[in-house]
């Protein structure tokens, strides 16, 4: 049972970084993200129903470990992270440590506040519908609602700034 | 008009109720600005999807997939311990099989051979060096040639701490070549290794374990077969190229005679 989940999870790779980096912004935290979660998953094979899909069970075993990780670091800096409803811009490169590594993402995803990349990720490119993500994520499907349509004007905006700067 | 811009990415999803949808659409038809807000949006989500698919077809970290791979179980049945560790170098040795090859089922997609190889754990590295040279070499196939078959034998028995035989497979229509011995999960592997009529190379492998596992059990990884079984104090694995076919048959051949 765990070498087949090894071996699945292992093919599941591409797709669990990724949604790794849609809630770390950081390839390299990504990383970490990923190999803690499989080890995760592992420690616990007797769970695994192979009947059930894989990476739904994987996203919300990453989810709960980063959201995790990011109380502890709330606890040991005393700062809490901000709901992507209460910022209003794109996270920028200079406004903090862990954004320095943002410049390893690629692309302008790589902008994009982790709560609305996430909901993105889960929605337009992973099929999920709005319920689906929002028990994922465990937040209301009203916030999927918002947060999915926010981070395509974000992007439009950002496509239509490149647009103008081609002109 | 906002009470629409609001709800245009739902609308775009599917998420909209009937009703709404045709108001939407209804509200489209008549009102330029709105139609373009809904194009700048299918703008946006075509963008995002092609930068999210060039995150998933970047190469995986050797790193991370090792990690997984040789990532210790403890599961709570007492009887999955051994399964674990017993099979654990049959992964090792698929996925420098996988490596060597280059068709991987697309994770290490990007990276040359040679980066992999370089960044390959010792171990993995010597299996897959070992293969990439019989892969590509037809006279420096075997380090020890199928003449010295009595040698062979004795020099991998005393290696592996457990009796290694060499099995006659011509009625499958395998031609003896020789042997190497190999290194996967840091204990010594003999690899037996076999031609067919078409040039193809088939390799039985044997480590030695304390569990032998139970019964047959057929692997895929990237672009090889493995058929795999358990005997005496050894794990036996049966090697060939994807889509042969008859390795089931090969593997029973051979373990009849082990």
């Amino acid at each position: 049972m765990s070498t087949e989940l090894k071996r699945q999870l292992i093919t599941h790779l591409p797709r669990l970084r990724r949604f790794a980096r849609s809630l770390t912004r950081s390839v390299p935290e990504a990383d970490d993200l990923v190999q803690e979660s499989c080890l995760r998953a592992l420690s616990k094979a007797e769970q695994w129903d192979p009947a059930k899909p894989l990476d739904r069970w994987m996203f919300r075993i990453i989810r709960n470990l980063w959201i995790s990780e990011i109380r502890k670091r709330n606890v040991r800096t005393g700062q809490g992270q901000v709901p992507a409803e209460e910022t209003s811009e794109l996270v920028t490169a200079e406004t903090g440590e862990t954004h320095v590594v943002l410049g390893e993402l690629q692309g302008q995803i790589a902008s994009l506040p982790s709560d609305l990349a996430s909901v993105l990720l889960l929605v337009s490119v992973e099929g999920h519908s709005y319920a689906e993500a929002a028990e994922l994520l465990d937040v209301p499907i009203g916030t999927v609602m918002s947060r999915i349509h926010r981070a395509r004007k974000t992007l439009a905006a950002q496509l239509a700034e490149v647009a103008g700067e081609t002109k | 008009m906002t009470a629409y811009q609001d709800k245009l990415s739902a609308y775009l999803d599917g998420e909209l109720p009937e009703e709404e949808a045709r108001e939407i659409e209804l509200a489209l038809e008549d009102d330029p600005a709105l139609q373009a807000e809904l194009e700048e949006l299918m703008a946006a989500d075509t963008w995002a999807k092609d930068q999210f698919a060039a995150m998933a077809s970047e190469p995986i970290p050797f790193k991370l997939a090792t990690a997984i791979q040789d990532a210790k179980v403890a599961p709570p049945a007492p009887l999955e311990t051994p399964k674990v560790q017993r099979t654990g170098w049959l992964v090792a040795a698929g996925l420098a099989l996988a490596l060597v090859a280059g068709g991987t089922g697309g994770y290490f997609v990007g990276a040359s051979q040679d980066t992999q190889l370089a960044s390959a754990p010792t171990w993995l590295q010597d299996i897959a060096e070992y293969h990439a040279v019989y892969a590509g070499q037809s006279r420096h196939l075997v380090e020890v040639p199928a003449e010295e078959k009595d040698h062979i034998e004795a020099w991998l028995t005393k290696t592996l701490g457990d009796a290694v035989a060499v099995p006659d497979l011509m009625a499958q229509g395998l031609e003896f070549q020789g042997a190497r011995l190999l290194v996967a999960a840091g204990k010594p592997v003999a690899q037996l290794m076999y031609r067919d009529g078409e040039n193809r190379i088939v390799a039985l492998c044997q480590i030695q374990t304390a569990t032998p596992r139970d019964g047959f059990g057929e692997t895929t990884l990237g672009a090889f077969q493995m058929v795999s079984w358990g005997g005496g104090q050894s794990n036996f694995v049966i090697v060939g190229d994807e889509g042969r076919g008859d390795l089931s048959e090969i593997a029973k051949a051979a373990s009849v005679q082990l």
